[in-house]
């Protein structure tokens, strides 16, 4: 080391030669810090101006994260407005697991209070492992008041956890319609991806049956959105702006609310479909299918066990049976044998045939429902008394291939076009038919059955209330619809639905008189098949039906009673009202009712009366609101 | 020794200190937007960095009633109290994170490796002022400057900190290079510093810094972590545009997005808030004193105040690019932070008193030293 006086003493004057290599020393310095400035300026302008905008939406998503809010859907009115089906607030419990410091504590806890195993809670949290960590983990839904507030009343001992409230369908009638109104549930992969350009996503809540599917987009509404300004950690700071959500559309139906309640009412313990229709337009007023099924137990997901036990109810509950229930039409199908004979001048209304109890054809006898016989028998008797050898002849005359024009034209054995899902189109044979399908040749016996609604053919209820109707009203073959209108959440109509008449039947109105005159007998004479449907006040015209389900030649000697079930005969009743001047058509099918006469005509007479009841104001209770049928 | 006569005060350097005192504004109103946490006033992280900028500017004038040439003849000892903070700091110091940096004083944390910085400047000055003889240096004169060198480097790189032994060897090539090398020497230093790369990499980095270089390397991999980092500064310095967010409106700051926002990422809130034209602003003043403080070279009176303005200013530049790089996406998160703009005591005190020892060269580039 220097001693320190010399650095004092000898300092190294700097001299003009250094002082010239100096300046060129710090010049070359200066060019590379002017070099670096340049880099840094040009990444400058590169990130905020030639860029800038990218980098700024990149900093807007990292603030602001997206909140949906769900649209309540639209409600479900009937013919007059009452209120079917709405939506009430729900609370669900959500789980913000990276809020929680000790997440096995909380779901311990939480195993607790919810009444749930660990393990299905465990088990939605797993399928939410890919999510972001910010995003609540749903661990259950609709849970009670109960719950609610002790959840509330102790939420600083379950951090992490929050309840999200959501409208949820209310079904204020319990099983109301219920294979009308349908059900909603979360949408799953194959509905995303049909309604990937629609704003859908995983989660949402769409419908899977009945309206709720069919009229999704008016019910769906729009969605609402928050904004959310949030930090780095995913901590909700404040709200920035949004968008409120639009209810969805309301749906008005035909279905007149006390009709329905009486249908399902009158239903209860059976089997079967009740359709009521207004004769003048098409309107459905009643669409019943009995048993119904519990809505609520879709709400959610079904659970396996509830399926399977729907799925193996011998009642069918799954199966919409006013349009998807195809059955033998039994003697309802005599109209349709009338309307050809009298068409095809077979018979008219003088025409008389005897009728011995049978009639043998072939090396066959082929009976009539009555063993005694009905003797001599005219068109309005036949129809009446529903004498199955008056119309073997009148099918004998006309032939299968005349029938099933005429089946044809009444709106049988094809769809009737009525705007729901799943739609049975029915069948009525020909003689090609059989050909084609069976590979054999039409049998001239089988017409008799034919004739008699027996045999090959096959009906759903709604399309014997169509040809009531159509019969009704002299020949007008309403499409049947279910939908009024549609109504936005201002209370402005957006859609009106009109009557649409499929097909008239010219020139018959004298034929189709006569039959009418027939059906008045049946319910109002002294031997009618279907006075169990007479009214005091209003003159009811009808036709009782027996479907076989198996030929009973085999139980002939069985008493009624101890038949099996399931091969106990349907019954059919078909019936209009005011028989002078009509109004509604009522069917009713019961699957394995037995005798239309006894079944299924006090059925359509308890909705009949409802709908006279209502329309003279006479005595009938009103259905309150929330009020289920049956309780 | 203490004289200040008038002609000395005439020369005071007012330019630089109004240039400084700007940056030291902006530093302050940036980093008290960085830890601005609703409505409380002055955070203590503010209060404190006021109290160095005003402890900082005393040291300044203190600085100026001695001659700078004092230093050559305390260099050596003042070199050892430093290796002996160094060593304090690897013993007894408060281990953050891992590492081992800071000695604690009570009211500061004192980190030994800042004043280092400037003790390899006023020591390597000092040699070389003295061992110059105008031929140029051989391999053999740069032994004692690689040794100085080297134990500061591997005492800081024990801590482990990388970036500032890195910086310790910036500022030896820097220095090394600006005084006059025989061109065999550049060849050796270049080639042996080309071998050391890759063993250093291999046996001397930790597994995060080398995870670190990776990542810069490819960020995109590692999104969550060290990239992470890199990114969100981009898109803060990005998303400032033309004009910026405004004072205090700054998203990526305030909502936490941005690492290590008053310390390394300053300059991305600054960036973030004042746009392109604040950046711009804010770096015109910044390389003013840097140029401003070259210049003082020219103005020396003799070769140690040309080495040791010289070394000042490579130490506040490499500082200053390396940070400004790092936040752009350019380097790697290495930890550098921008002198004077950055929160932390001891690298805003040993950039000020880098300062001081520049403005004190300038002020006596005319004075006839007595013997």
């Amino acid at each position: 080391m220097n001693p320190p006086k010399q650095v004092f003493t000898k300092i190294k004057k700097i001299d003009a030669d250094e002082l010239n290599q100096l300046k060129k020393r710090t010049d070359s310095v200066t060019l590379v810090i002017i070099f670096f400035i340049a880099v840094i300026i040009a990444r400058l302008w590169f990130l905020q101006i030639h860029n800038g905008s990218k980098y700024r939406e990149k900093a807007d998503n990292n603030r602001v994260r997206m909140l949906d809010i769900v649209a309540p859907r639209g409600n479900i009115l009937d013919s007059e407005g009452h209120t079917i089906i709405t939506n009430r607030p729900s609370f669900n419990i959500v789980w913000v697991k990276e809020d929680s410091p000790d997440p096995d504590e909380i779901i311990k806890k939480l195993s607790l209070i919810l009444n749930e195993e660990i393990a299905v809670l465990l088990k939605r949290v797993r399928e939410s492992l890919d999510n972001p960590r910010h995003i609540p983990i749903l661990l259950k839904e609709d849970i009670d008041w109960k719950t609610l507030v002790y959840i509330e009343n102790n939420h600083y001992d379950l951090p992490g956890v929050r309840i999200e409230v959501l409208p949820r369908r209310n079904y204020l009638f319990g099983d109301f319609g219920s294979h009308l109104i349908g059900y909603t549930g979360e949408i799953n992969q194959k509905e995303l991806e049909e309604r990937k350009w629609e704003n859908y996503q995983g989660g949402n809540q769409i419908g899977k049956r009945g309206f709720e599917k069919l009229y999704e987009e008016e019910l769906r509404g729009d969605k609402g959105v928050v904004y959310m300004e949030v930090d780095a950690h995913g901590f909700e700071q404040r709200q920035l702006k949004g968008k409120e959500p639009l209810p969805g559309n309301d749906l008005q139906l035909t279905i007149d609310l006390d009709l329905q309640l009486e249908a399902e009412k009158a239903m209860i313990d059976k089997a079967g479909a009740v359709v009521a229709m207004d004769v003048n337009s098409g309107r459905i007023l009643a669409f019943a299918s009995a048993p119904p099924v519990r809505l609520e137990d879709f709400v959610g997901g079904i659970s396996t066990k509830n399926w399977q036990a729907l799925l193996n109810d011998i009642k069918r509950p799954l199966v919409h049976k006013t349009i998807q229930g195809q059955y033998p039409p039994g003697s309802t199908y005599k109209i349709v044998t009338a309307l050809a004979g009298l068409s095809k001048g077979a018979i008219n209304s003088n025409t008389v045939f005897y009728c011995a109890g049978s009639m043998p054809f072939g090396n066959r006898r082929y009976g009539c429902w009555k063993k005694g016989g009905h003797g001599a028998v005219s068109l309005h008797r036949a129809l009446a008394e529903s004498c199955d050898v008056y119309f073997y002849q009148v099918g004998l005359k006309v032939g299968v291939d005349s029938l099933a024009e005429y089946a044809n034209r009444l709106g049988l054995g094809h769809k009737t076009g009525i705007e729901f899902e799943y739609e049975k189109s029915g069948l009525i044979p020909t003689s090609n038919w059989k050909k084609l399908v069976k590979g054999e040749p039409w049998q001239e016996g089988e017409t008799l059955s034919i004739a008699i609604g027996q045999g090959f053919n096959l009906v759903t209820p709604l399309q014997i209330c169509q040809m009531t109707s159509a019969l009704a009203n002299g020949g007008l073959l309403y499409k049947p619809f279910l939908i009024e209108k549609i109504i936005d959440p201002e209370g402005q109509v957006v859609k009106q639905f009109l009557p649409t008449v499929d097909v008239e039947l010219v020139g018959m109105d004298n034929y189709l008189a006569l039959i009418r005159e027939g059906l008045v007998g049946a319910v109002n004479d002294k031997r009618g098949t279907g006075k169990t449907a007479r009214l005091k006040d209003v003159t009811v015209a009808g036709k009782t039906g027996t479907a076989q389900v198996v030929a009973m030649e085999k139980f002939k000697e069985v008493d009624e009673e101890d038949v099996a079930y399931k091969h106990r005969d349907h019954a059919w009743f078909t019936s209009f009202a005011p028989a002078e001047n009509p109004e509604i058509a009522v069917t009713v099918l019961v699957e394995h009712g037995g005798h239309g006469g006894s079944a299924a005509a006090p059925v359509a007479k308890m909705v009949l009366e409802k709908y006279f009841a209502k329309k003279y104001g006479l005595g009938t209770e009103e259905v309150k609101e929330g009020q289920a049928p049956g309780q | 020794m203490f004289r200040i006569d008038r002609q000395l005060i005439k020369n005071f350097d007012w330019i630089m200190l109004v240039a400084v005192l700007l940056i030291a504004a902006m530093g302050l109103v940036n980093l008290y937007s960085a830890t601005y946490a609703g409505k409380t006033v002055g955070t203590t992280v503010f209060i404190r960095q006021l109290f160095f900028f005003i402890a900082g500017f005393s040291f300044i004038i203190i600085i100026h009633l001695f001659d700078y040439r004092l230093l050559l003849k305390w260099n050596y000892p003042l070199y050892a109290i430093i290796i002996g903070l160094l060593l304090a700091a690897l013993l007894m110091g408060g281990s953050i994170a891992g590492t081992q940096r800071w000695i604690n004083l009570g009211f500061f944390r004192l980190q030994p490796s800042e004043p280092a910085k400037l003790m390899l400047v006023i020591s390597l000055a000092s040699y070389y002022y003295r061992r110059d003889t105008g031929r140029g240096f051989t391999l053999h004169d740069l032994l004692v400057p690689i040794g100085l060198t080297g134990v500061l480097f591997v005492l800081v790189l024990k801590q482990p900190d990388l970036g500032t032994a890195l910086m310790f060897g910036a500022i030896f090539v820097s220095m090394t290079l600006f005084v006059k090398l025989k061109w065999s020497t550049i060849g050796i230093i270049f080639g042996t510093g080309a071998a050391a790369i890759p063993i250093g990499w291999k046996f001397f980095l930790k597994p995060y810094q080398r995870q670190r270089i990776e990542t810069f390397l490819n960020p995109e991999s590692d999104p969550t972590n060290s990239g992470y980092h890199i990114m969100q500064s981009k898109i803060a310095v990005g998303s400032g545009l033309k004009f910026g967010k405004g004072y205090l409106k700054g998203t990526q700051g305030h909502l936490h997005f941005l690492p290590e926002r008053h310390t390394d990422f300053a300059f991305s809130v600054w960036a973030e808030e004042w746009g392109f034209a604040g950046s711009l602003f804010f770096l015109a003043v910044y390389f003013f004193v840097i140029l401003w403080g070259l210049n003082v070279c020219l103005a020396s009176r003799d070769k140690f105040g040309v080495l040791l303005a010289f070394g000042i200013v490579s130490l506040i530049f490499w500082q200053a690019i390396i940070n400004l790089l790092m936040v752009m996406g350019f380097l790697p998160v290495v930890g550098i932070p921008l002198p004077m703009f950055s929160y932390g005591g001891s690298s805003l005190m040993t950039t000020l008193i880098g300062i001081g020892l520049l403005m004190n060269i300038r002020m006596r580039r005319h004075q006839v030293t007595k013997n």
